[in-house]
């Protein structure tokens, strides 16, 4: 266990992390880049940009007080050194998409009421059930929540975002190819850690399946409203940004996907990632019920 | 401004040396300050090529260390020991303040510094295993410092009362203070490995105590009702304070002179803040 945990030190993040992959980036992403023209000067597009934008930083912000808030639970200093660095990413993902809000044109003053106004209320019922677990010192299914469960879903999101803007806002598909790097290290030290935990504690098995169950239940509800929002400005967006190629992700086209196509393949994305990742460490994935 | 200011400004690392950010409004400056990238721009300056805090080249033969005695050896692994106690107390603190912070910029702002503490205490335990240490977890708790373990649970006490100004003075005065007036004071005779690892520490720790003063400063002029009830607080956590001073004297065999200067400093602090 010691030695795999070694690869996840301090040492090892900042000669990676600051040192490697976020040199010569500023709020991630190049000096010089900025948000693509037309999305700033159509208002439609702004605020559905703006609607996207808040439920990553409600997502960061559920991530900064989760991992920071295991770092007292963790049983042994290599985890606690590993989490000590995943508090920092996380707070950096906050600062940056905070940063993006600014960027699309939020005032500073009105950043919090923005974000009322725009989280998606199943994002923040999923965020509380993980920090439920963070907050009564549940270290196994504080990380499996956090670990792999929000940052399975944040790593598929992020990653579709990617795909989408890679082309017609590079500024932001560097921006995010910056966290899912950080997101991939979560998701491996989730898997990692706890496979050996769980098989010390097997009888936890069965309240943390239904931890993973709830949260499951909330992210599809989560992709369902969003969607939803913003079904409407799919073709206008195509129709500004003209031809921007295709954009594989998962053996979707999303230059050209309906937004239903869309939410398909983000869900199979994200429940084949959590089957994949769960049952490496044990467990089952648990479908959530009417939904 | 004064050298020390300068000495100061260059810490900070920023890539314009002309920037000072105490030009700026405060909120400019909060934005500036308490932010990853002033966080990343302030550290890439004297962590790159410094694995485990001390230059590359020293790494697989500790500087030093063949140089000292049984005695002084065995002085300075309890020394480490007792470092180790205060950081760990000093990351749960950190981190445990992220969810009672009052805003953005102060979670941000203790972020980095989580990370700060835990690589502080990453390098300190390499340094015990590059004194011949097998098991550093075990010998701290054989070697902890039972005074520094009560102020560690108090700490934390105060921390999870969800109290914010008591623990920004608990965590960010009170034990920033009490490790940069240790680490200096031991600097001053240390090995050079040791001494080139504290020096990076204690980078650190300014910034801390600097975030600690500037919040609770602004806390008190805003909420002066406050000062009496953080007085006591600081009033019972300074009899630790000292005790744990003294405690640490005894371990390097400091002398006189050199046992004054870490408490002035300490008690120059907290008086700056008016808590007496």
């Amino acid at each position: 266990m010691a030695d795999f945990l070694n690869s996840y030190s301090i040492q090892r993040w900042l000669e990676l992390c600051p040192q490697g992959y976020l040199e010569d980036t500023v709020y991630g992403h190049e000096e010089g880049e900025s948000e693509a023209e037309v999305l700033l000067a159509d208002d439609d597009l702004r605020t559905d940009a703006i609607r996207s934008t808040v439920q990553l930083v409600v997502g960061e912000r559920a991530a900064l007080a989760a991992s920071s808030g295991l770092v007292n639970a963790a049983p042994d200093y290599p985890s606690k050194h590993f989490l000590a660095t995943q508090t920092l990413d996380e707070a950096r993902h906050v600062e940056i998409f905070t940063q993006r809000l600014f960027d699309l044109g939020v005032k500073k003053a009105d950043l919090e009421s923005t974000i009322d106004h725009f989280a998606n209320p199943h994002l923040v019922k999923f965020a509380e059930v993980l920090l439920e677990k963070v907050d009564s010192g549940d270290f196994i299914a504080g990380v499996v929540g956090q670990n792999i469960v929000l940052e399975g879903l944040a790593f598929s999101v992020f990653e579709m975002m990617e795909t989408s803007n890679r082309v017609s806002n590079p500024k932001f598909a560097h921006t995010l190819a910056g966290t899912i790097a950080d997101e991939r290290r979560h998701v491996g030290f989730g898997e990692n850690r706890i496979g050996s935990l769980i098989k010390e504690h097997p009888e936890k098995k069965s309240e943390i399946e239904q931890m993973q169950k709830d949260m499951a239940y909330h992210m599809l509800k989560t992709f369902s409203l969003s969607f939803d929002e913003g079904r409407d400005n799919v073709d206008k967006a195509r129709d500004v940004m003209g031809d921007v190629g295709s954009a594989d992700f998962h053996g979707t086209d999303l230059s050209t996907a309906t937004s239903e196509e869309m939410q398909t393949v983000l869900e199979q994305t994200v429940i084949g990632e959590f089957k994949t990742r769960l049952a490496r460490i044990g467990l089952e994935y648990q479908a959530p019920v009417g939904v | 401004m004064s050298p020390e200011h300068d000495s100061d400004r260059a810490d900070l690392g920023h890539p314009d040396p002309e920037f000072d950010p105490h030009a700026l409004n405060q909120e400019d400056f909060l934005n500036e300050v308490h932010s990853f990238e002033f966080w990343f721009q302030a550290v890439e300056g004297y962590l790159r090529d410094r694995p485990y805090g001390h230059a590359e080249g020293e790494q697989s033969s500790p500087v030093g260390v063949a140089d000292l005695g049984q005695s002084e050896k065995d002085s300075l692994i309890t020394t480490l020991c007792n470092y180790c106690v205060g950081e760990t107390a000093a990351l749960e603190g950190a981190s445990g303040m992220i969810a009672i912070a009052p805003n953005r910029h102060s979670k941000i702002f203790l972020a980095t510094q989580v990370a700060d503490e835990a690589r502080h205490l990453e390098v300190f335990l390499h340094r015990l295993r590059d004194l011949g240490i097998a098991n550093p977890e075990a010998e701290i708790e054989r070697r902890a410092n039972p005074t520094l373990l009560v102020f560690k649970r108090r700490l934390l006490e105060l921390v999870r009362s969800g109290d914010w100004s008591a623990a920004l003075l608990a965590q960010n005065v009170i034990l920033e203070s009490m490790e940069h007036s240790a680490f200096m004071v031991h600097a001053a005779t240390a090995d050079p490995v040791t001494a080139e690892i504290l020096d990076g520490v204690m980078k650190d720790e300014r910034r801390h105590l600097g975030f600690g003063e500037n919040d609770l400063g602004r806390l008190l002029a805003d909420h002066p009702g406050n000062r009496a009830r953080l007085a006591g607080i600081r009033g019972e956590l300074d009899g630790l304070v000292l005790a744990v001073f003294s405690r640490a004297a005894d371990d390097l065999a400091t002398d006189r002179s050199m046992r004054a200067d870490m408490g002035r400093e300490y008690l120059e602090t907290m008086d700056r803040l008016g808590l007496v």
